[in-house]
């Protein structure tokens, strides 16, 4: 049904970031291939595709790490937009003996950490851990920390950047499934709540379906961009997986398993 | 020049050992004094960025600069650091702008560094004995005016440690994430390689191209072993980088010892780290 409805024009609607003809070669080989898409300002975008179609390369071009073709533009004034970044797996050096407090105060602290961290930065980022259930990590060290308490901690020194736009690389890899719902959940209400814009890659097309409002869908090129029930349709899906993937049924809960109380959930489906 | 004798009476006033009483004791002392903090907090970002190959070739850089002053008959105590600064920028900028692993790009640099000296030392019979003070070092034959020089690269690189601390644990972390959190990596890649370079280029006067690495290495990383927290690990390298240094020279002054000064300070500094490991291991033991 969705697949004859037009999808609408983005370009009237208020833009975060706008990716314009961003092509990204290595080696010869178009990672990223002539992509044009928007990010609307205040939604939950996720670029869904296969692994290796390069959505991580978009992702670094976004954030500068890697030099492309084309323009990306951040807010409406072209001025880059302040960014909270989750990595999908944070390369490291678990040896370094550094505690979580001394990993979320160091972006901000002027005076080195040998002195000791602040009262008040710490009070502040205690406030942010415990608004990611991981206030109890505070005197650990950040190598012994687990996958899931990474990932958590890692949110929370993205928060504590007072994004403007949250970017998430896989939110879901290494977290379990329990894990991953409150991440979901806290991520919708943090998102209304401080009317930051969230982007996020995923190939899990259980949390898209649950949590994106606006989808693009990336295979090298653009396949399709829009609101999840109109683009990820079996067609489409079938066209950038390669592969029969059925009707997504955007209400369904992955598994069948409990009941998703996140907010975008409690709205009518035309919302 | 300043005059530096009442810091030296102050020295000689503060560790009274018989054999401190000699000025080219004190002098040496004073100039361990200033390296040793400078090797330890610098030592601690080289491990923290894994880039103890990156001070190995600067270090080797030093062969080439002074062969590089014999040549064009300029004092080598500039050509040296001179050079090792451009090296260790250059290094930087070819790491930071090529597709190519760091380990290669350093690696190309070392040998080209090497063989250069090399090839211009062979030219000349004479000089070969001028490079082995390189090899192994002499911190007893330091000059007032190094120790001036020393004295403020040491206000330099403090104020810079002061500054940068937190940024640069952040940057050797993940520099990704860095970037992305608006820190300003490439600032402090380049000013630390700089520093590093210069710090590279006294410390092998001290103890030696081949053991210079280890200065910076091995206080920082019996430090980790200790500290729990990055703050702690600051404090843990100074103190282990000042008592090797202290002791090293004191014992290298032994009638009963009479080793080399800069590799009796790696020794004792070895010990330390050995000494960490165990700590480490039995605090361990204790959590499980």
């Amino acid at each position: 049904m969705a697949a004859t409805e037009p999808l609408p024009l983005y370009q009237a609607i208020e833009a975060a970031v706008r990716f314009e003809e961003v092509t990204v070669e290595r080696g010869g080989i178009s990672i990223v291939d002539r992509v044009t898409a928007t990010v609307p300002k205040g939604s939950c975008t996720a670029i869904i595709g296969p692994n290796g179609a390069g959505k991580t390369t978009l992702l670094l071009a976004l954030l500068g790490e890697i030099g492309y073709e084309g323009s990306i533009r951040m807010g409406g004034n072209g001025r880059a937009l302040r960014i909270g970044y989750v990595p999908q797996r944070l390369a490291f050096d678990r040896g370094m003996p550094l505690t979580v407090s001394e990993f979320m105060a160091m972006g901000f602290q002027k005076k080195p950490l040998w002195f000791g961290i602040g009262a008040a930065l710490h009070r502040r980022s205690l406030e942010i851990l415990t608004l990611v259930k991981a206030e109890h990590l505070a005197a650990r060290q950040v190598g012994a920390l687990s996958g899931g308490e990474l990932q958590r901690v890692l949110l929370a020194l993205a928060l504590r950047q007072e994004p403007e736009l949250l970017v998430l690389d896989e939110p879901s890899a290494g977290v379990d499934f329990r894990g991953e719902l409150i991440f979901c959940e806290l991520l919708d209400n943090l998102r209304r709540t401080r009317g930051f814009t969230q982007l996020m890659v995923s190939h899990d097309l259980a949390t898209v379906t649950h949590h994106a409002t606006h989808v693009i869908c990336l295979n090298h090129k653009v396949a399709a961009e829009g609101p999840p029930r109109l683009t990820l349709t079996s067609d489409n899906l079938t066209a950038i997986f390669g592969m029969h993937m059925g009707l997504v049924n955007s209400r369904s809960m992955p598994g069948n398993q409990g009941v998703c109380s996140a907010p975008c959930c409690q709205e009518p489906p035309n919302a | 020049m300043p005059d530096l004798s009442p810091l030296y009476a102050l020295l000689a006033q503060l560790l009274p050992f018989e054999c401190l009483q000699a000025r080219f004791m004190q002098q040496a002392l004073l100039g361990l004094l200033l390296l040793a903090p400078m090797a330890a907090a610098m030592g601690l970002m080289v491990v923290n960025f894994r880039m103890a190959f990156f001070a190995d070739a600067i270090s080797h850089s030093a062969f080439a600069g002074v062969a590089l002053g014999l040549l064009f008959s300029v004092d080598p105590n500039w050509t040296m650091p001179a050079f090792g600064l451009l090296v260790g920028l250059g290094i930087m900028i070819l790491q930071r702008h090529s597709n190519l692993s760091s380990d290669t790009v350093i690696g190309v640099f070392f040998s080209a560094m090497v063989a250069f000296g090399l090839a211009i030392v062979s030219r000349d019979r004479s000089l070969a004995r001028d490079l082995q003070r390189f090899l192994y070092g002499d911190i007893l034959t330091i000059s007032d005016g190094q120790i001036v020089c020393l004295l403020v690269l040491f206000l330099a690189l403090m104020t810079f440690q002061a500054i940068g601390y937190n940024h640069l644990l952040y940057i050797g972390l993940n520099p990704v994430l860095a970037q992305a959190h608006r820190v300003r990596v490439a600032l402090h890649q380049y000013i630390f390689a700089g520093l590093l370079a210069l710090i590279v280029m006294f410390a092998v006067q001290a103890v030696g191209v081949l053991l210079v690495t280890a200065m910076l290495i091995v206080p920082a990383a019996a430090a980790r072993n200790v500290a729990r927290s990055a703050g702690a690990m600051f404090w843990w390298a100074m103190l282990f980088s000042l008592t090797s240094a202290v002791m090293g020279l004191l014992i290298s002054a032994q009638d009963w010892a009479r080793t080399a000064t800069g590799a009796t300070i790696i020794l004792v500094a070895c010990c330390w780290f050995f000494l960490s490991l165990v700590v480490a291991s039995l605090r361990r033991e204790q959590t499980v």
